[in-house]
């Protein structure tokens, strides 16, 4: 059900239920109306984002005037109608009584093993609206069990009861049709085609909205029962789309996570990024502090460790370099912010840990940062038109790719690549070469001008507008003359709460510019410092950041979990941390920084802190702490005492202070930076365009331990036009060299513009930054075969 | 009761499936005569035929037409619905076979009123020399003019396209026909929206029986009172009657609505080797049986009603003394329960378990406590699946528990095979075997 | 004898049972036979099948029966290389802490493959919390012959579902039809 945004009066009709006479909505179904007066009809195909199919019959209710009883879930409530559930009608209850026996007779008795048992709403059901003993005597069908529908999703065949959710999910909900109802009959069963398993992104929801334990998932099958687990309401930390989750944990490890309800941000869903992809927080992590002696890290104290990081930084002072990536909280990513500016007194810092320019930072500073809820997922639903840009939902926006489709909105993505994902929201592609995407915008069709001037168009631009000269400059002046709403959709969880907390150069909290004095004024009065203290200037961010500090430009870095591979030149971000005199690294896991490090200091993950993470809409997406017991510290409780130690406390470094500072400054109201002007650029050299963007799923550091995940992401491959694969000669295998280095990929035929090779950015098999030194839109060579 | 052959008038005639041979007993004629009235015309001359769907429920063919929004627009869709595939019916195919013509002139008049321009024939798969004849028809139809645009010049376009169908049942039931069609699997759909409304590819389409639009050419050919002379009120017109099984001369008799079991059982020659009908069904497996005592009811929509079962397709079946009607009922739900698409939990499980029950019984060893679990296992399908299927699989039973008690209790030790020789139900047994 | 003194009568007493059967078991020194039921509740013992494999498939519901808390298990995914138990689980940790166990059963009635039964072993006593607590080595049955040590393969040609029910009848021996 969708909500109800508008403020027009819903017609309503009038209905009697169980003798209760109640005003519902016109064309609500008899099965909420019942739930309004608290009468729950046993169900298992209803679902209520899925459209009725009133297959499994088990919510038989008497309508008066009707010869036999009606399916609750597909009986829209007519004016005057007299209904009896089973809580009033002998009739309905000895239908619904009856179809609980017929639906058991072939169930197992797994429950003492069954995953389901304890949550399963056959269970439930058969208490509620069974009879107690079943009359069968009878042999019951069997299956063989488990079959994988993919690496991931495990099917008991015997267990289904044939209620359709979980097909009727993939095609309605995800659009991945990739599973199927086979055979008929008590045989009927659902599976796949042979060579085709389930590899849908959303796969996990039909785990999820099973009523019966059918399909389980690898990674929590026999893993726990409900029973046993504790759960806590979460926010997925994965990507910008904010999804409500729920972390479910048991004996201190997080045991499996659910989508959980979010009407206005992801309704029921989730991804299976989201849903699978935990095993990180338990494995792999640096246990305690580290310290370099004699060119060796070892374990030290935290007293010791802090007090080393304290000196290293103190000395450096506002010649540091803060890189905070794209992974923290609001909260977090506020305490490097303040702690760059107050403690340190230097502004160079950036959380953008891929594909920059400063034409982007001026895009972010100018229409971005601190900017107030505009565009929602309600919004998406509602609009006549979409343009992306830059911007590829399926992969780097899941729940904006489910909004979208389930609002069969007019989606234009410009680009070189009409996509899988595309396809499945009945999307057109505006062809643009791949870092050309600007003069597209400029160049625009005349009719989806108009479409962006209707009221309530939308466009969306996705991070990759980075990596496209002109193109924040032209989503910018576009929706200015258009009229269409603007939103920025960057991929990681925490760039946006970054952005707003001040964590870029130029930038204070709250979308304050650095060089307005009474901006200074507010932030420094909230930290208890002198305005003075602030920097003065604008510091390093970006590329320039990076380059500064390999020359010596900065004496010291500040990195929290930022993998150099994530960035477009890996080299430069190591020589960068290799030239710097003093390195301190808050992480949780080892990365190539933190080998470098001379300090590091190991911090809370996501179930060991509260936080915030802002969505994209900039909506916040509050946390609470999952183990409340651990004893890992967050960021800015780090930093916190890395600033007592320097001898500087600006304020508050817990939650909850943070909070209220940020609360306090509240939003930029003055005046903001222009929006940047940057003209389109010819492309230069000759060969294949590279097209690229991270997948959904990847090489991600956070997806690691995860192998069943890991099996059901795309196959990794070099993605061509039908024109230019028979110009290559149709080879099986091609290989791509960039100016650093050359991969070799299965080759693939899509719907790609001609002289644009697609490769994923950083799948197992290949990283375009690491492998080729190539950036989006950079000609690259395209040769047949290769050593595959 | 007088034979009236109508569809069946010229069957001998050894080239009527030919567009010259149909011609030369007048075919076409109507069609000719229909193109020149007005479409809503022929829908009131359905309407006031009185025809009933000879597919099984016997819904007014004139009533369903109407139910299509006419001027709305959109593309209308005819189907004809030649799924045959109840067991004991054969109608639709002989009629297909040997006077397909009849079925395309029909096709044709009927998309005019209801102002179709694209008609579907879905004929049962099995049956391909069926599917050939039909199709052989539509490629004459179609090198004649009677098929294309601007048919005889009246400004219509109409084309008719043969599809077989895979070998499901359930398939003859219309909306799981109508997602055949389309190229899903077939299973039926949620009701409403009703066909009338959004039925083929969410378009109003109109889904007849092959032998209710072989009716079509000759009520607006002969007439209105021509038609209405045969019959009763509440069933006017006349039918293929198909009676199978134990008689001396099976076949296939057309004769007015009304006509009486044993009426036809003259016709068809009595029952072999001069035997009794024990029992016998009006029209398909899907209605509860009768017995020899109800012999003298007029074969009509209402007087069927009246006795507790259903006129269904009009194809009686006649089973003689050496027929266990536990085997019989066994072999119904058996099928039931092998075409049950598995959509609703009631049919897919229902039928699963009945048969199990049914089985043991048939087997010698069910338990008397299983007669009255059966009953009621049948009353928590019938009314409370997805479709028709369900109900039809629920009947069998309850009608023969009724007439045959004793044989059932025999079955809680006896196996039926010890109590009826298998051999001696044979058809080809024979009246020599007795 | 109403007289009679007392003591005298008590010592009558004391004389008298010299000569009746002695019934007091003289534990340890006489301990060729164990003074309990067969139907005793005493230690658990981890069953295995005919061929050596585990019975304990690791589904916990005996950790969930126990009414004191005493029973732990963990359990982990059996792979073709690596096989403990027929069919997907194995019980990779199985502890029962003595110094909880109440010796009530419900864990025997609880477990779905006879895994887990109780023998008639009662000498449990030790001198620290510690050795209370029983590992899987200690509670699982001895080899028998015929028995291999798992992990190992399942018999060839057999099913889960004919462990379960029982026709597997040693390494290579299976009785009636097999499953394919």
């Amino acid at each position: 059900m969708t909500e109800n945004t508008t403020t027009e009066i819903v017609p309503t009709v009038s209905v009697t239920i169980d003798g209760v006479a109640l005003q519902v909505p016109k064309g609500t179904l008899a099965i909420r109306a019942a739930e309004m007066i608290g009468v729950e009809i046993p169900r298992f195909c209803d679902h209520p984002l899925l459209e009725p199919v009133a297959a499994c019959r088990a919510c038989l209710i008497e309508v008066e005037g009707m010869p036999k009883p009606q399916p609750a879930c597909a009986q829209v409530v007519g004016e005057g109608m007299t209904i009896r559930t089973q809580q009033s009608s002998e009739v309905a209850k000895d239908a619904q009584e009856g179809v609980m026996e017929f639906l058991l007779i072939n169930h197992p008795l797994d429950c003492p093993v069954c995953d389901k048992g304890g949550e399963c709403p056959l269970q439930n059901q058969a208490m509620s609206a069974g009879r107690g003993e079943s009359r069968f005597e009878g042999e019951k069908r069997t299956f063989d069990k488990p079959i994988n529908v993919s690496a991931q999703i495990l099917l008991d065949r015997e267990r289904c009861v044939s209620c359709a959710r979980c097909t009727r999910f993939a095609d309605q909900i995800a659009g991945d049709p990739m599973i199927e109802l086979l055979e008929r009959g008590a045989q009927q069963q659902v599976g796949t085609a042979s060579d085709e398993p389930f590899d849908s992104y959303f796969s996990g929801n039909t785990v999820q909205i099973c009523p019966v334990g059918a399909l389980t998932s690898a990674a929590y099958r026999f893993r726990s029962r409900p029973f046993d687990l504790v759960s806590v309401p979460t926010t997925c930390e994965h990507c910008a789309s904010g999804c409500s989750l729920r972390t479910d944990y048991r004996r201190g490890v997080v045991t499996r996570r659910l989508a959980w309800d979010s009407p206005e941000v992801n309704e029921e869903w989730n991804c299976d990024k989201g849903r699978f992809a935990f095993a990180y927080l338990a494995e792999g992590r640096i246990t305690t502090p580290l310290v370099r002696e004699d060119g060796e890290l070892r374990p030290a104290s935290w007293p010791e460790a802090i007090d080393v990081a304290a000196r290293g930084l103190a000395a450096a002072g506002s010649r540091t370099g803060v890189l905070t990536g794209g992974r923290l909280t609001q909260e977090d990513a506020y305490g490097y912010a303040k702690f760059a500016r107050a403690v340190l007194g230097t502004d160079s810092i950036d959380f953008r840990a891929r594909a920059t320019s400063p034409e982007e930072t001026q895009f972010l500073r100018a229409a971005v940062a601190g900017a107030p809820i505009g565009v929602t997922y309600t919004a998406l639903e509602q609009a006549p038109f979409v343009l992306l840009v830059g911007f590829e939902p399926e992969d780097e926006s899941p729940i904006v790719f489910l909004r979208l489709r389930k609002a069969r909105t007019r989606v234009v993505s410009v680009g070189a690549v009409a996509t899988r994902g595309l396809d499945k929201m009945g999307g057109e592609l505006l062809a643009a070469l791949p870092g050309q995407e600007a003069a597209a915008l400029r160049d625009l069709p005349a009719d989806i001008r108009a479409a962006l001037e209707q009221p309530g168009a939308v466009i969306l631009a996705g991070e990759r507008i980075a990596a496209s000269a002109g193109a924040p400059s032209a989503v910018s002046t576009l929706a200015a003359s258009t009229g269409a709403a603007l939103a920025w959709v960057p991929r990681r969880a925490g760039e946006r709460g970054a952005l707003d907390a001040g964590a870029l150069a130029g930038l204070l909290p709250g979308g304050r510019p650095l060089i307005d004095a009474q901006a200074r004024a507010q932030v420094a009065a909230i930290w208890g410092i002198d305005t003075a203290a602030l920097p003065g200037l604008p510091g390093l961010s970006g590329d320039d950041l990076l380059t500064s500090a390999s020359r010596v430009g900065l004496s010291a870095l500040l990195v929290a979990g930022v993998d150099p591979v994530d960035l477009p030149d890996p080299a430069l971000a190591l020589r960068a941390v290799d030239t710097a005199a003093f390195v301190v690294a808050l992480d949780h896991h080892h990365s190539a920084v933190t080998e470098r490090a001379d300090v590091v200091l190991p911090v809370a993950l996501v179930t060991e802190k509260s936080g915030t993470f802002l969505d994209w809409e900039g909506r916040p997406r509050p946390f609470g702490q999952v183990f409340k017991d651990a004893l890992t510290m967050s960021d800015a409780t780090v930093l916190g005492m890395i600033a007592s130690a320097i001898g500087t406390s600006a304020g508050a470094w817990d939650v909850n202070g943070i909070r209220r500072e940020l609360t306090a400054l509240g939003p930029w109201q003055g005046a903001r930076a222009v929006v940047p002007g940057v003209q389109p650029q010819a492309a230069a050299g000759a060969g294949f365009r590279l097209a690229s963007w991270r997948e959904l799923l990847d090489a991600g550091v956070l997806q690691e331990g995860e192998p069943f995940l890991a099996a059901t992401a795309r196959p990794s491959a070099a993605i061509v036009s039908a024109a230019a694969a028979a110009r290559l000669g149709s080879p099986a295998t091609v290989t791509v060299t960039g100016p650093a280095g050359s991969v070799t990929l299965p080759l693939e035929v899509g719907a790609v513009l001609d002289d644009v090779v697609f490769v994923p950015m950083h799948s197992s098999e290949c990283s375009i930054y690491r492998d080729l030194g190539a950036r989006i839109g950079t000609a690259v060579d395209v040769t047949a075969g290769g050593a595959a | 009761m007088t034979l009236t052959p109508v569809i069946t008038e010229h069957w001998d005639a050894p080239d009527l499936y030919t567009i010259e041979g149909y011609r030369r007993f007048g075919g076409y004629r109507a069609l000719e005569s229909a193109l020149k009235q007005d479409p809503d015309a022929i829908i009131t001359t359905i309407k006031d035929s009185g025809l009933r769907g000879r597919g099984g429920a016997g819904f007014p063919t004139g009533l369903k037409w109407s139910f299509v929004p006419q001027n709305d627009g959109k593309q209308h869709y005819l189907v004809v619905n030649a799924d045959e595939s109840e067991p004991g019916a054969c109608k639709d195919i002989p009629i297909m076979m040997a006077n397909p013509h009849a079925l395309v002139e029909g096709v044709i008049i009927s998309s005019f009123a209801i102002r179709a321009n694209h008609a579907f024939i879905y004929i049962r798969g099995e049956v391909p020399n069926a599917l050939r004849k039909v199709a052989n028809a539509v490629a004459e139809a179609r090198r004649a003019g009677y098929l294309g645009t601007n048919v005889l010049g009246s400004g219509f376009d109409i084309d008719i396209v043969v599809h077989a169908g895979a070998g499901a049942y359930i398939c003859g039931e219309e909306t799981a026909l109508l997602d055949s069609l389309e190229g899903f699997r077939g299973q039926p759909r949620l009701k409403p929206p009703f066909p009338a409304v959004a039925g083929l590819y969410a378009s109003p389409t109109v889904i007849n029986n092959v032998e209710t639009i072989c009716n079509i050419p000759y009520i607006i050919d002969r007439g209105l009172d021509w038609f209405r002379q045969f019959g009763t009120e509440k069933s006017p017109g006349f039918k293929v009657w198909a009676v199978s099984g134990h008689v001396n001369n099976p076949g296939i008799f057309e004769a007015p609505l009304g006509i009486t079991m044993r009426q036809l059982l003259e016709y068809a020659g009595g029952v072999r080797g001069g035997g009794n009908v024990k029992f016998w069904l009006p029209g398909g497996s899907s209605v509860p049986l009768l017995t020899a005592e109800h012999l003298d009811l007029p074969l009509t929509y209402e007087e069927m009603a009246a006795a507790g079962t259903m006129l269904g397709t009009g194809t009686p079946m006649i089973f003689d003394d050496t027929v266990s009607v536990v085997k019989a009922v066994t072999r119904w739900l058996e099928f039931y329960k092998h075409e049950s698409c598995g959509k609703c939990t009631p049919c897919r499980e229902g039928t699963y378990w009945i048969t199990g029950m049914l089985e043991t019984f048939e087997h010698g060893h069910g338990r008397e406590s299983d007669l009255e679990l059966l009953v009621s296992a049948c009353n928590q399908i019938a009314g409370r699946s997805f479709c028709a299927l369900g109900d039809a699989a629920a009947t069998p039973y309850p009608a023969a528990l009724k007439y045959f008690r004793d044989e059932f209790v025999a079955a809680t030790h006896t196996p039926v095979d010890d109590t009826f020789d298998p051999v001696a139900s044979y058809i080809h047994a024979g009246a020599a075997a007795r | 004898m109403a007289e009679l003194p007392q003591a005298v009568r008590g010592f009558w007493v004391t004389f008298a049972t010299m000569f009746k059967k002695v019934v007091t078991e003289q534990y340890p020194e006489d301990s060729h036979k164990y003074p309990t039921q067969p139907r005793f509740h005493g230690r658990h013992q981890l069953n295995r099948w005919a061929d050596g494999l585990e019975k304990c498939v690791g589904c916990e519901l005996c950790a969930w029966a126990c009414p004191a808390d005493a029973i732990l298990v963990e359990g982990a995914s059996n792979t073709d290389e690596e096989r403990f138990s027929p069919g997907e689980r194995y019980g990779r940790v199985y502890q029962i802490n003595y110094a909880r166990c109440i010796f009530c059963g419900l864990c025997i009635e609880a477990c779905p493959t006879r895994a887990l039964t109780m023998t008639n072993a009662f000498e449990l006593a030790e001198d620290n919390r510690a050795s209370l607590i029983y590992e899987k080595q200690d509670l699982l049955a001895p080899l028998l012959a015929g028995m291999q040590l798992p992990p190992h393969d399942m018999v060839p040609g057999t099913t889960e579902q004919d462990y379960y029910a029982n026709r597997v009848k040693g390494p290579a021996a299976v009785e009636g039809e097999v499953q394919s």
